[in-house]
């Protein structure tokens, strides 16, 4: 039995009375209440991953002393909508050599994969689509399909540099999921449980409470995490498979208008996504500090914190992005193999021997005795 | 209540759906409002300029297909490893912390021989794995 | 409802797209057809209620096999990918002779009965539990059984993956030059 936010909200009066509305048809009223709220999520995080361009542009330009956009509306906020706009009228160009299926298929995939590991997404305690009991399982298998999105993406455009940048995102993302999935086991097994609701809800929310300063090997893995989730995400320090200087663009090299739009918009919105998992399962996600109260208008309170610390990792995204240089690609295998994975199965090893050795008490538990 | 077998399952079917969507519906705006002049030249793949020498979908490096490997070989390790570690905490209060510890970190310690082998053996190298096998079988 | 609709569609999904991977003549498309098919699977798993094994089937099949298959297809190189034409007929002897091809259909008509009585099983019963009571989740079964009842296949599954891992890297080590 999964918790979801139907029945999160079935709990409230207003249910009853929305059920009669329906006639008592509770799977039409359970599709209804899942439709409207992915809308609002899936316009949410488009809102973000638009803003998240603007706020990219913005911080390099913060960074390198110089403005930024600052001409369409309040400081060029409404520079997205600009852009949406200017890539819906830009002319759709195929290449006469590509693979036209894959072509048309490789933003879907994308798309596909980054759009379901919303579904999982803690945004507060009700307000979480499905609390799979996989959860945080299913979240890495699925956004795996981006790496086949990103590798389709390269191949179906039969230029040189897109061919190049697809097959080097596919084995750095595929790579670099060996890593965060491992430190994903570390919190799994500190939590007990793979579900965003049993990781969230065994942290408090005080930084002490946060898995992140639960032990050593839980601090190290954050940082694995993070690194890892950079990487699968082609951020900077990681971005080669669309390194502009030596790959043009890579493996969108070849895509115009609105099928560049998509690439660009699933990778925004999967910055936003790991940037909640980590929020999420490091950083004590939704938790309020003190209040255990379960009423309606704490769950805006959690929504908030939660969107606080996940943008703040965001904004820390770009930041990295506009501070480090890019990696070579034979440095970027060594990354993975040679340092993150041994450091991951050490954090891992290092976690299952403290919650035996230490009946998975945290640090301050500890330290200050009995805990919360 | 609804019923309890389609419960997690509906947003994500739905939120897979609305992927499909808004791809579709992207499209259709892209053809309603973007100009439409196809020329040779356009649809050239983009080669700095010059006219495209050959095909890009040419023989790819085998160590690509090295790292796709040891790849899914710990993809299944983790997929094996994650009920028992979603278990550790509640076994562990149960009092068998220790035998579960033991079948943990011996799965574990079988991984770590694997990725000590490929190390050791150079497989893990980008660059070198090939000059530095060579030599030594040379040797 | 909504479970037939999924079922519907997942299995529509699984049998139109490994029939693709049959009509297809391009081997990237059929690799493509593929991950559509082992998608299709995944939500067979997920409407009987095994949430980890569909996962499972995500994160292993599409995630994993179908990304190792597109790079060994890009091993072979070549102008492009479209295979030979070829029949059932026409197969060349590389792929086997009359003797192979009857105890390839022995074994394949075993399976087929066998697997008729398995589903003869399935459908005899009525909402097959999937769950035992005991248990929260299919995740903690698993688990429970992996640590207790399957310990020794646990383990040994370790050492099999070992032995996969160092005969992939053996393979794909080059060979001596001669």
């Amino acid at each position: 039995m999964n918790q979801t936010v139907v029945s999160y909200l079935s709990q409230y009066e207003f249910y009853d009375t929305l059920l009669a509305l329906f006639k008592n048809n509770q799977g039409a009223l359970a599709f209804t209440i899942y439709l409207l709220l992915s809308l609002a999520i899936v316009g949410m995080c488009a809102t973000i991953g638009g803003l998240g361009t603007y706020a990219e542009r913005k911080i390099s330009a913060d960074l390198q002393a110089r403005i930024g956009p600052n001409r369409v509306g309040p400081y060029g906020l409404l520079q997205m909508l600009a852009d949406g706009v200017k890539m819906m009228t830009k002319e759709d160009i195929m290449p006469f050599t590509a693979d036209k299926m894959l072509f048309y298929l490789a933003p879907l995939l994308c798309l596909t994969g980054v759009f379901a590991t919303l579904a999982v997404l803690p945004f507060s305690g009700g307000f979480i689509m499905a609390d799979l009991n996989v959860g945080i399982f299913y979240l890495v298998a699925i956004s795996s399909l981006v790496g086949v999105g990103v590798f389709l993406g390269g191949y179906a455009s039969n230029s040189k540099w897109s061919m190049l940048g697809g097959m080097r995102g596919a084995s750095q993302i595929i790579s670099y999921e060996i890593p965060v999935t491992i430190s994903i086991l570390a919190i799994t097994l500190l939590s007990g449980g793979m579900s965003f609701g049993t990781i969230v809800g065994h942290q408090g929310g005080l930084p002490h409470e946060w898995f992140i300063f639960h032990n050593p090997f839980s601090f190290l893995a954050f940082f694995v995490y993070g690194v890892g989730a950079l990487a699968e995400t082609n951020r900077a320090p990681f971005d080669l498979p669309e390194a502009e200087s030596e790959l043009v663009s890579g493996y969108h090299t070849e895509y115009t208008g609105m099928r560049f739009g998509f690439f660009a918009l699933a990778e925004y919105i999967e910055v936003f996504v790991v940037c909640g998992v980590a929020a999420s399962l490091f950083l004590g996600g939704y938790q309020v500090p003190g209040i255990s109260l379960d009423i309606l208008p704490i769950q805006a309170v959690q929504f908030v914190i939660f969107m606080t610390k996940t943008l703040l990792l965001y904004y820390v995204v770009i930041w990295i992005r506009w501070t480090f240089p890019r990696l070579r690609v034979d440095q970027l295998m060594a990354v993975c193999w040679k340092y993150l994975t041994p450091i991951a199965i050490f954090n891992l090893v290092g976690c299952a021997i403290w919650t035996v050795a230490f009946n998975g008490k945290s640090i301050a538990e500890l330290i200050f005795g009995g805990g919360h | 209540m609804i019923p309890a077998s389609f419960d997690g399952l509906m947003p994500v079917v739905i939120f897979m759906g609305l992927a499909v969507l808004l791809f579709f519906g992207g499209h259709y705006a892209s053809v309603l409002l973007a100009p439409k002049k196809p020329s040779h030249l356009k649809s050239t793949p983009y080669e700095c300029g010059e006219q495209p020498v050959g095909s890009a979908w040419s023989m790819f490096n085998v160590r690509f297909y090295v790292v796709g490997l040891i790849f899914i070989i710990f993809d299944v390790e983790s997929v094996l490893m994650f009920p028992v570690a979603s278990i550790f905490r509640e076994l562990n209060d149960m009092g068998q912390g220790g035998y579960a510890l033991i079948i943990f970190l011996s799965f574990i310690s079988v991984l770590i021989e694997g990725i000590a082998y490929c190390w050791r053996k150079g497989d893990l190298d980008w660059v070198k794995s090939f000059q530095s096998s060579l030599k030594k079988e040379t040797k | 409802m909504f479970i037939q609709l999924l079922f519907a569609s997942s299995a529509t999904l699984t049998v139109g797209c490994a029939l693709g991977v049959l009509a297809t003549k391009n081997l990237m498309h059929s690799c493509i057809f593929l991950l559509g098919s082992l998608m299709g699977v995944a939500g067979l798993f997920a409407t009987l209620g095994a949430d980890f094994v569909a996962v499972t089937q995500i994160m292993v099949y599409m995630g994993g096999v179908v990304i190792l298959m597109l790079f060994a297809v890009m091993l072979t190189g070549g102008k492009d990918f479209i295979s030979r034409a070829q029949n059932l007929l026409g197969l060349p002897s590389s792929m086997g002779n009359k003797w192979t091809y009857s105890v390839g259909g022995l074994v394949g008509l075993v399976l087929l009965l066998t697997n008729i009585r398995l589903i003869s099983n399935v459908m005899n019963s009525h909402a097959p539990k999937v769950i035992g009571d005991e248990y929260p989740s299919t995740v903690s079964q698993i688990g429970h059984l992996l640590v207790k009842d399957h310990v020794l296949a646990f383990e040994i599954s370790s050492v099999l993956l070992l032995g996969a891992l160092v005969g992939a890297a053996i393979i794909a080590r080059p060979r001596k030059q001669k």
